[in-house]
């Protein structure tokens, strides 16, 4: 028996806003979330720009566990989810006399302590790691900190390490098992810390922009790195009713693939094949679809292989084509579960975010990119991309909800 | 540093055989990390990497138009020294 999966809970740490309320209206208002990094040392680089989250108080969220014993993505994927749960009117109890799943995608996990512990290892060597900082790197805390957090106890909790893609693959196991009745709840989404490991790779191969992050843009100069938690509470139709829950929208389905072809390069066609896959999984014809939330990093490769990818699928009928990476920065694992939060917040506000800091549209890319500014529109159906390296693709389709099925 | 000596060449060639993978008899000065030996951009930036940590220099990413044989390797580590 197949269950239509509705959003009924967002759960958001942001360098742009703090849950819901707050994204949506930063993304409304195009706010830019670029700043001066200072989550590590930046001594000896010339480009200096993150898009970090400052002013976060875990302890307001974090109160079941010992703060000390979580990495700052788990801290990010612990206060998400616990948003996600408050937002959805949920009792807690309830909440752990279900089934759940709790999958988080990321790209670094905690990556950022790894760095600390490195360093410890070349100035004093390994046995005089900190053993609490060294027991806060294995990935799988992230989506363990929230089952504890929560006192989750019928429940599978996974954390997907594919990279800039990981917040959709999470969100897609998520819609596959509250779909297939096997949980009652599912959260999922992404969750990634700024770390120096990861801003210095960027920066090796070229890729860091040197003051703001342009999709699009014919003179766009790569990412800003960033860092945050979007975490999508699901739940079947059935249920949310039944409790008379909001719905945010409804989850149509999704695509994924990984073709392999290179580290680091994405592959035209295989990314065109993902939204193909996406779209026939949520039986939505591309003609439906109002507007994409692009991967739209910013960097010359892909932003012209998404866009060439887009074309393919969706020809003359190319629906405009947005990156809230121009406000956010590149948040890595958390980037597609912040992006399908944004676009459920484009359904229920009824506008498209703008793609910020825009210029010139790169002849190359040809897309509508809704520069610089939020327009308003009856958004129905859109597509949230997800590209990550190694040829990891995976597109989720979300919808307006409207009781009969479209 | 006007040109860059004997001994500097041959570590030269020794860092891109290595990242490149290939035996130094197959890499001569005129073919192409590309074409001739399947390198990508990576590979270049690796190599590029590779320089800077040797030698103790900075080279602009924009030199990497340049250094598509060991030639041309050998003339942008010459005119970093030369910069330095």
């Amino acid at each position: 028996m197949s269950q239509r999966v509705v959003l009924t809970g967002c759960g958001v740490v942001s360098s742009i806003g703090t849950g819901a309320e707050e994204f949506g209206a930063a993304l409304r208002a195009g706010r830019s979330g670029a700043r001066p990094i200072t989550a590590f040392a930046t001594e000896g680089f010339e480009r200096t720009n993150g898009c970090e989250v400052v002013g976060f108080d875990p302890a307001r969220w974090v109160r079941n566990q010992p703060l000390r014993e979580l990495g700052r993505a788990s801290q990010f994927a612990v206060a998400a989810a616990r948003m996600a749960v408050e937002d959805a009117g949920l009792d807690v109890e309830v909440l752990q006399r279900s089934r759940t799943l709790v999958s988080v995608g990321t790209t670094d996990g905690e990556s950022h302590d790894l760095d600390r512990l490195v360093q410890t290892d070349i100035a004093q060597g390994p046995e005089h790691f900190d053993p609490v900082l060294a027991a806060r790197v294995p990935a799988g805390r992230l989506s363990a900190g929230i089952a504890r957090e929560l006192g989750l106890v019928d429940v599978e909790a996974v954390t997907i390490p594919t990279a800039c893609a990981a917040g959709n693959y999470a969100i897609g196991y998520g819609f596959d098992a509250v779909r297939a009745g096997e949980v009652d709840f599912a959260f999922c989404g992404g969750a990634d810390a700024m770390c120096r490991k990861t801003f210095a790779g960027f920066y090796r191969v070229g890729t860091i922009a040197p003051d703001r992050c342009q999709p699009f843009d014919s003179d766009r100069k790569g990412i800003l790195t960033g860092e945050g938690a979007g975490i999508l509470l699901l739940e079947s139709l059935e249920s949310a009713l039944a409790r008379g829950a909001r719905i945010y929208a409804e989850l149509l389905g999704y695509g994924l693939n990984c073709d392999a072809f290179h580290q680091v390069a994405p592959n035209e066609g295989s990314v065109a094949e993902a939204m193909r896959l996406a779209l026939e999984n949520a039986g939505v014809q591309p003609h439906e679809v109002d507007f994409i939330s692009a991967h739209g990093t910013g960097t010359k490769a892909n932003d012209v292989t998404e866009a060439r990818a887009i074309r393919r699928v969706f020809g003359d009928h190319t629906p405009r084509t947005i990156s809230i990476k121009s406000m956010l920065g590149h948040t890595m694992g958390a980037a597609s579960g912040l992006g399908a939060i944004a676009c459920a917040l484009a359904i229920v506000n009824r506008m498209i975010p703008p793609t910020i800091n825009h210029v010139k549209t790169d002849p190359e890319c040809d897309v509508d990119c809704v520069p610089n500014n939020a327009i308003e529109a009856d958004v129905r159906i859109v597509q949230n991309n997800g590209l990550a390296f190694g040829g990891n693709n995976a597109v989720v389709i979300l919808g307006k909800y409207e009781e009969a099925l479209a | 540093m006007s040109t860059i000596t004997a001994d500097q060449a041959e570590k030269i060639k020794e860092i891109v055989c290595e990242i490149l993978e290939i035996d130094e008899a197959e890499l001569t000065e005129e073919s192409l990390f590309a074409d001739d030996h399947g390198a990508d951009s990576l590979r270049s930036i690796e190599i590029l990497a590779a320089l800077e940590k040797e030698f103790g220099l900075v080279i602009d990413q924009a030199e990497l138009s340049r250094m598509v044989n060991l030639k041309g390797v050998y003339d942008v580590v010459q005119d970093a020294a030369a910069a330095r």
